[in-house]
C-alpha cells in the first residue's frame, strides 16, 4: 500500500529537483496525515490489512497438517458438507475440504489478480490517453481506433470463449487478459479529460513559455487527470476481482487455483446453495469486503492528490 | 459542416474496424481446435458420419474459400445456418434481440437517470448522513456479485415472499388460453421486474459514485461561485449549472458500461432464463457453432461501436469547448 | 450551504411542477402494482389437467434428423416411435409399432416384422411404406447415427399395408437392438421434402434445415404451441395407438390433457420452481446435496435410480510409458474408488469394476478382476509397489522402505533405467463436469504418491476431444459415456483393433487380435446366450489389460412435486421416459 502511495507521490513529484529530497519526504508524510485522518481511508486501510494477513497466513497453513490443505487435503472423518465447527471453523465442503483454508487461499489470488492486472491497466491507460489527448491527429486517431477495438470486447464474454476454445486459462494468463481488455476504458476518460485541459489558460501559457511536450504532459496535465485515473483505478482493481470470480464461478477459471469464485463455483455445481450458508455467505462477503476496501482506500486517496475535495476546516 | 465531416470520418471508421472484428473472429473459431462434431460424443456416431457432417456444412474447404463465401454472404444479409439449430443465424439472433435490448436499455437508463439524480444530491449534501448513506450503499451495489446477487434476489423475491415468478419471460398458462393483449403485456411486465431491479441495483452505484465525484469537481469551479454571488437558487445552481456539466463524464461512462453490462448480463439472462443473445453466444462458442457466435458477436460489436459514436457525438454537442 | 434569498417565481412554478409529475408516477405504478396482483390470482383454469415439466436446456431443434442433444430428443421422443422399445422393469425389448416380434428366418436370412394398427396424428394410417421409406431416407442422405447401422440391411419388402421382410447382408446380432428401435417418419409429410433436397448440391444439410413447424408423429403428444426460449406446448394425441392398451403390464393412457415444457436456466431455480409448484417434475438429475433439503419438503418425491453409463480413465497405449500392462494394473490398484463414490457421489453411485455397467444384468460379468478393492490405503501401496518392483521398476526413493513403512516415493525410474518423463491426465473442465475433473486431481495424488509424475490437467471438451480422438496426442485422460445402450456392442467399438484412427472410438489404441476374433464373433452371433458367453470373455481379456480402468456408475436421483401428478415409472436411467408420460395421472381429491 505505501509502495503504491509512493509510486504515485513520484510521478506527481516528477518535476522535483531531486537534491530537494527532504521536499519529498515531507510531502510523502503530510499526505500519510491527511489519508489517515479520513474515515473511509481509515476503514479501507484496516480491512484490506486483515485480508493481507489472510493471504500472507495462506503460505502457512499447510503447516497444520495434511487435512487443510485448501485443494486436496479431506478430513478422513467428514466426507460430506458439515458446519463449523472446532476443527473446521467454517466447516466443510462437500468433499471434506476445510473452508476457511480455502478463503485464505483465495484472498492471496484476489490479491494478485486484482492488483496486478488493475496497474498493468492504469498504467497502459493513462499514459495512451494522456498522449492521445495531447498530440491529437494522426496518433490520436490510431490510439483511439485501437481503444475502440479493444473495448467492444465484453471481457468477460471474451475471456469465456479463449477459455472455451483453447482449454483453461493459467492464472498469470487471466490477469494478462483482463488487464489488456481493459485498458480502453481509462484512456477514454483520461483523452476526455485531457481535451478538456488542452485548451486551458494555464496549459496556453506553459506552452508559450517554451515548455517541452512531455514537460506539459506529466508536469501540468498528468496530475490534474490523475484523481480520475485513481478513482479508475479502483473500479479496476474491483472489477479485475469481479471478472475471475465471474470467470471461476462459471468453471473456466484456473483449476489449480483457489479462489472465492471458484468456492462459489463448487457450492452451486454440487446443490448446496440454498443449504449451506456457511460455505455460500463466505466467499461472496469476501469479494464484496475486498472490493470495497479497494475503493474506499482509494477515495482517500483521491483526496490526498486533489487538494480542491479534501473537506473544509481542515488543513 | 465540420460536423458532418466528423461524424462521416467517423462512421467509415467504424466500419473497416468492425470489418477487422469479423475477420478475426472468423479465423480465431476456425484455428481453435475442435470443430462442432468432435464434441458429439455418440458411440452411434462413426468417423464417416462425422466426416459427411464436415462435408456437409462444408467445413472441409481451405479456410480462404469459407471466407470469401461468408462475406459474400454477409452483404447479402446472410450470416450462415447456425450448425445447432439448423436455422438461419439471422432468425436466431433476430428472436432473441428484443428480448435482450428491452431488459438492457429500460435498466441502464434508469439505473442512470437514478444515478445521475442521486449522485447529485449526494454531492450537493456532501459529509451529511444522507451522502454517507447514499454513498456506502452505492459502494456496496457496485461490489456485488451478479451472479450470486442474482440468486439471492430470485430466492428471497421469488421463493420466499412468492410476489415474482421464477425466471422466464412468460407465463405459459397465459399463453396457452390466448389472453387478451393487456394480460399478455401486464405478465411480461411482471417477469421484467425482478431482472430489471437486480440490474438496476447492480448498476445504479456505479453511476452514482461517478456523479458525485464529478459533481464535486464541477461544484470547486469558479462559474458556481458566479452563479451564487449572482443571487441564484441552489436548485437551479444545482440542476442548470453544476449537474448539466458534471453529467459529461457519465454519458460517456453510459457507452463504456454497455460492454460491462453485457457480462453481467449473460449471467444475468442465464439465472432469470431471460431468453437473450447474451447467453445464447456462451452457448453458441463452447459448442462450436461459429455461424452463431461469429453473429452474435458482431451484434454486440455493432451495438457498441455506434452507442460509442452516439456518446462521441453527444460529448461534442454537449461541451462546446471541445472542437474538431 | 442555506440560501437566504426567496425562491423566483419561476422556481415555485417549477417547483409545483415537479411535485405533480412525482404524483402521477407515484399513481401510476400503484395501478400498475394492483393490476399485477389481480393477474397473479388469475391463474389458468383450463391447464388444470396439463402436466408441467422443467428443462434445462432448449431443445435445439424439433428437425429429427438434425437432433443430437438430449434435450430435443425429449421432445422428439414423444412424437416419433419406433417399432421396438425396451420394457421398463425387464429391459427386453417389446413391440411399440409392430405388432410381435420379428420372426427370423435364417435361410432367407431375413426377419419377418408385422406392424399395429396406428395412425398419424392427423388421422392417416401408419403403414409399411412408412417404415420402408424411413429406410430409404436413412440410406440415401447417410443419416449419422443411423446410417451404420441401418446398412446392414440389403433389402426391404413391402408385403402389404402391415407386413415387411427385411434382408440381411450377412448375420447380425444387433438388428433388434440398434436398428429396429430408430424413430419412423411419416412417408407423406416427408417425401416432397426429401425429393426437393436431394436436388441440391448439400442433401444431408438441406434436409437438416429443413422448417418443421407441426411435426406428424405416432406418439402420445403433439406440438401445440412453441415459444422459443420460453416454453413448449404439446397436446395429447387424440390418435395415438396405445390409448387404452395393455403393454408390459400397464394400461396406457396419456391419461393428461397435455404437457408444458417449462426451461430454466440453472438446476437450482428449477428445484425452487418445483417446491413453489411451478413445474411438477424436473427433468434433469438433481445433486446430491439437494437429498437432505427435499427429503423435508413435504409434497416433493426423490426418485433414484441407476444409470446405464461409464466414466473411466484411459491410457494412451500407442507410446511408454503407459503401454506396459503391468503399469496399469498398479495404477489400478492405487485408485481408490470408494473414496470417489463417498466423496465425489456423496454415495449416489456405484463403483465399475468391468465395462459394462451391473446394471446391465444380464451381459455384465461380475467376475473379473478388481484391483483394489477393500484394500487400505497402506495395501495398495504396497501391492502395487511389489507389482511395480518386479516388473522391473525401480526408484531414487522407493515408497516402501525397508523396514515396510511408507514414505514419500520419488521419482520412479522405468526397467529401462530411464526416469518417467512427466505425464497429464486430461480432464473435462470443471464447469461441465466438476466429479470428472476431481477425479483426474485425486488419480493425480495417488499416482505421485508412487512417485509417478502424473498431472491432472482440465482443459475445455472440444479441445480435450480433439486430442484424444483426433490427434492421440495424449498420456491419459478421465472421460465418460453417461448413456451406454443397453446392448453391449459398444465394448467391441471401443476396443476394436480397426477402431484406432483418427476420430475412431478406440482412442487408447488398444490392439488384440484374440479380443478381435470375439468381437467379431459377437457381433454375428445371433443367439443371445451364445453372445453372452462371448461377451463375458471380453470383458475379462480388457479387465486383465486394463487400457481402460472403469471408475464410477453415478445414480440418478430426480424429483417430481406429489401435489398435482402421481404414477411415474421408474427404470434404469430415471422416470424421465415415454412409459412415465403414458402413465401419469392426476392425484384424485379424497373426499372428507
Amino acid at each position: 500500500m505505501r509502495g503504491l502511495i509512493l509510486e504515485f507521490i513520484i510521478k506527481y513529484g516528477y518535476h522535483v529537483n531531486m537534491s530537494h529530497n527532504f521536499g519529498f519526504i515531507n510531502r510523502f508524510s503530510s499526505s500519510w496525515k491527511i489519508f489517515i485522518q479520513n474515515p473511509l481511508g481509515k476503514a479501507g486501510l484496516s480491512i484490506l490489512a486483515l485480508f493481507a494477513l489472510m493471504a500472507f497466513a495462506s503460505f502457512w497453513v499447510h503447516l497444520l497438517g495434511p487435512m487443510y490443505d485448501p485443494m486436496t487435503g479431506v478430513d478422513p472423518a467428514v466426507s460430506h458438507s458439515v458446519g463449523p465447527n472446532t476443527s473446521h471453523w467454517l466447516g466443510t465442503d462437500f468433499i471434506g475440504r476445510d473452508i476457511f483454508c480455502q478463503l485464505m487461499e483465495g484472498a492471496k489470488i484476489a490479491f494478485i489478480v486484482g492488483l496486478a492486472s488493475a496497474f498493468i491497466s492504469i498504467v497502459i491507460g493513462t499514459v495512451v490517453g494522456m498522449v492521445s489527448g495531447y498530440a491529437g491527429g494522426i496518433v490520436d486517431m490510431l490510439l483511439m481506433r485501437m481503444a475502440d477495438m479493444v473495448m467492444v470486447l465484453p471481457s468477460l464474454v471474451i475471456l469465456l470463449i479463449i477459455a472455451a476454445l483453447f482449454g483453461q486459462l493459467n492464472i498469470w494468463m487471466i490477469v494478462f487478459l483482463i488487464a489488456i481488455l481493459r485498458w480502453p476504458a481509462v484512456a477514454r476518460v483520461i483523452r476526455s479529460q485531457t481535451l478538456s485541459l488542452k485548451h486551458r489558460p494555464f496549459i496556453e501559457a506553459s506552452r508559450v513559455a517554451g515548455a517541452s511536450n512531455m514537460r506539459i504532459i506529466f508536469k501540468h496535465i498528468m496530475p490534474n487527470v490523475l484523481p480520475l485515473a485513481f478513482l479508475y483505478m479502483t473500479f479496476r482493481v474491483t472489477s479485475a476481482i469481479l471478472v475471475e470470480a465471474s470467470l471461476s464461478f462459471l468453471g473456466f477459471g484456473d483449476p489449480g487455483q483457489i479462489s472465492w469464485g471458484m468456492m462459489l463455483q463448487w457450492v452451486w455445481s454440487s446443490g448446496h446453495m440454498f443449504q449451506a450458508p456457511y460455505w455460500l455467505l463466505p466467499p461472496g462477503i469476501c469479494i464484496s469486503l475486498l472490493t470495497l476496501s479497494f475503493y474506499m482506500v482509494g477515495r482517500a486517496m483521491d483526496e490526498v492528490l486533489d487538494p480542491r475535495l479534501r473537506k473544509e476546516g481542515k488543513e | 459542416m465540420n460536423r458532418i465531416v466528423f461524424i462521416s470520418k467517423k462512421a467509415v471508421e467504424l466500419f473497416i474496424l468492425f470489418f477487422l472484428i469479423l475477420t478475426v473472429l472468423f479465423f480465431l473459431f476456425r484455428l481453435a481446435p475442435g470443430d462442432p462434431v468432435t464434441r458429439m460424443v455418440d458411440p452411434m456416431l462413426t468417423p464417416e458420419d462425422a466426416a459427411h457432417i464436415i462435408e456437409q456444412m462444408g467445413l472441409d474447404k481451405p479456410l480462404i474459400t469459407q471466407y470469401v463465401i461468408y462475406v459474400k454472404n454477409f452483404f447479402t444479409g446472410n450470416l450462415g445456418f447456425s450448425f445447432h439449430y439448423g436455422e438461419p443465424v439471422v432468425q436466431v439472433i433476430m428472436a432473441r434481440l428484443p428480448c435482450t435490448l428491452l431488459l438492457f436499455t429500460t435498466s441502464t437508463l434508469l439505473a442512470a437517470l437514478a444515478g445521475v439524480f442521486l449522485g447529485k444530491i449526494s454531492a450537493w449534501k456532501k459529509g451529511s448522513r444522507l451522502d454517507g448513506v447514499l454513498s456506502i450503499s452505492a459502494l456496496v451495489c457496485h461490489t456485488l456479485f451478479v451472479p450470486w446477487f442474482a440468486l439471492m434476489m430470485l430466492w428471497i423475491l421469488g421463493f420466499k415472499v412468492g410476489w415474482f415468478p421464477l425466471g422466464g419471460i412468460i407465463s405459459p398458462e397465459l399463453w396457452i388460453e390466448e389472453s387478451s393483449f393487456l394480460v399478455k403485456t401486464l405478465d411480461v411486465l411482471h417477469h421484467m421486474l425482478l431482472p430489471l431491479l437486480t440490474l438496476f441495483i447492480i448498476h445504479v452505484g456505479s453511476y452514482l459514485l461517478l456523479m458525485r465525484s464529478s459533481m464535486l469537481s464541477v461544484l470547486k469551479e469558479d462559474y458556481i461561485l458566479t452563479a451564487r454571488a449572482k443571487g441564484l437558487t441552489d436548485r437551479v445552481i444545482r440542476n442548470r449549472h453544476a449537474a448539466k456539466n458534471a453529467a459529461l463524464p457519465v454519458v460517456t461512462s453510459v457507452g463504456l458500461s454497455l460492454a460491462f453490462s453485457i457480462n453481467g448480463g449473460a449471467l444475468t439472462e442465464q439465472i432469470f432464463t431471460w431468453p437473450g443473445i447474451g447467453r445464447e453466444l456462451i452457448f453458441a462458442v463452447s459448442n462450436n457453432d461459429y455461424p452463431l457466435a461469429q453473429g452474435c458477436f458482431l451484434l454486440i460489436a455493432a451495438v457498441v461501436l455506434s452507442a460509442n459514436l452516439i456518446v462521441d457525438l453527444l460529448y461534442a454537442w454537449l461541451d462546446p469547448r471541445i472542437h474538431y | 450551504m442555506t440560501s437566504n434569498t426567496r425562491p423566483s417565481p419561476v422556481d415555485v412554478d417549477v417547483f409545483q411542477y415537479q411535485r405533480r409529475v412525482w404524483i402521477k408516477v407515484i399513481v401510476f405504478s400503484m395501478i400498475c402494482l394492483l393490476m399485477m396482483l389481480f393477474l397473479l390470482s388469475c391463474r389458468g383454469e383450463t391447464t388444470k389437467g396439463v402436466l408441467k415439466i422443467g428443462l434445462p436446456e432448449e431443445p435445439r431443434t424439433l428437425n429429427v434428423w438434425l437432433a443430437s442433444d438430449s434435450n430435443s430428443w425429449k421432445i422428439l421422443s414423444q412424437i416419433y416411435q419406433p417399432m421396438y422399445v425396451r420394457d421398463p422393469d425387464t429391459l427386453e425389448l417389446i413391440p411399440w409399432l409392430a405388432k410381435d416380434m420379428p420372426v427370423l428366418d435364417r435361410e432367407s436370412m431375413s426377419y419377418l416384422v408385422t406392424l399395429k394398427e396406428a395412425k398419424w396424428s392427423d388421422g392417416t394410417d401408419f403403414t409399411a411404406h412408412d417404415v420402408a421409406f424411413t429406410a430409404g431416407v436413412f440410406n440415401d442422405f447417410k443419416v449419422p447415427r443411423y446410417y451404420s447401422k441401418w446398412k446392414a440391411i440389403d433389402k426391404i419388402e413391402v408385403l402389404d399395408d402391415h407386413t415387411l421382410r427385411f434382408f440381411l447382408k450377412k448375420p447380425s446380432a444387433i438388428i433388434l437392438s440398434r436398428v429396429f428401435t430408430a424413430p419412423m417418419v411419416s412417408r407423406a409429410r416427408w417425401q416432397p421434402v426429401v425429393e426437393a433436397a436431394l436436388k441440391t448440391k448439400k442433401p444431408l444439410r438441406t434436409l437438416q434445415n429443413h422448417k418443421v413447424d407441426s411435426p406428424l408423429g405416432t406418439g402420445p403428444f403433439i406440438l401445440s404451441k412453441y415459444q422459443k426460449g420460453t416454453f413448449l406446448y404439446m397436446e395429447k394425441n387424440p390418435w395415438f395407438f396405445g390409448t387404452g392398451l395393455t403393454l408390459a403390464n400397464r394400461r396406457l393412457g396419456p391419461w393428461v390433457d397435455g404437457v408444458i415444457y417449462r426451461m430454466y436456466g440453472t438446476s437450482d431455480v428449477a428445484i425452487l420452481a418445483l417446491q413453489k409448484g411451478e413445474i411438477d417434475m424436473y427433468w434433469w438429475g438433481v445433486q446430491p446435496g439437494y437429498v437432505t433439503q427435499l427429503t423435508q419438503t413435504p409434497d416433493i418425491e426423490l426418485f433414484h435410480n441407476h444409470k446405464s453409463a461409464l466414466y473411466f480413465m484411459g491410457f494412451n497405449l500407442r507410446k511408454p510409458p503407459f503401454d506396459d500392462k503391468i503399469l496399469r494394473r498398479a495404477i489400478a490398484t492405487l485408485i481408490d474408488k470408494e473414496f470417489i463414490i463417498t466423496r465425489l457421489l456423496q454415495n449416489y453411485g456405484v463403483a465399475m469394476h468391468s465395462i459394462v455397467p451391473p446394471g446391465n444384468k444380464f451381459w455384465h460379468n461380475p467376475d473379473v478382476s478388481r484391483y483394489s478393492e477393500g484394500l487400505t490405503h497402506l495395501q495398495r501401496i504396497q501391492k502395487a509397489h511389489d507389482l511395480l518392483k518386479q516388473a522391473g521398476y525401480t526408484w531414487d526413493v522407493p515408497p516402501v522402505d525397508t523396514d515396510g513403512n511408507l514414505q514419500q516415493a520419488q521419482n520412479i525410474r522405468l526397467p529401462s533405467g530411464l526416469p518417467m518423463e512427466k505425464q497429464v491426465i486430461l480432464t473435462p473442465p470443471a464447469d461441465y463436469d466438476p466429479k470428472r475433473a476431481f477425479a483426474g486431481m485425486m488419480i493425480q495424488e495417488w499416482m505421485r504418491e508412487m512417485g509417478i509424475p502424473a498431472f491432472a490437467r482440465p482443459m475445455s471438451f472440444s479441445a480435450l476431444l480433439d486430442k484424444i480422438k483426433g490427434k492421440h496426442d495424449f498420456d491419459a485422460f478421465v472421460l465418460g459415456y453417461g448413456k451406454l445402450n443397453l446392448d453391449p456392442d459398444y465394448v467391441r467399438t471401443f476396443f476394436y483393433s480397426k477402431n484406432d484412427k483418427p476420430r475412431g472410438w478406440n482412442m487408447s489404441g488398444y490392439n488384440n487380435p484374440a479380443f478381435d476374433k470375439l468381437a467379431d464373433a459377437q457381433r454375428l452371433e445371433m443367439d443371445n446366450d451364445k453372445r453372452r458367453v462371448l461377451l463375458l470373455e471380453m470383458q475379462q481379456i480388457l479387465l486383465d489389460d486394463l487400457p481402460y480402468i472403469p471408475l464410477y456408475n453415478p445414480d440418478i436421483l430426480e424429483a417430481t412435486s406429489r401435489k398435482r401428478f402421481n404414477g411415474w415409472v421408474e427404470t434404469l436411467e430415471g422416470i424421465g421416459n415415454l412409459w412415465s408420460l403414458c402413465m401419469v395421472k392426476p392425484v384424485t381429491v379424497m373426499e372428507p
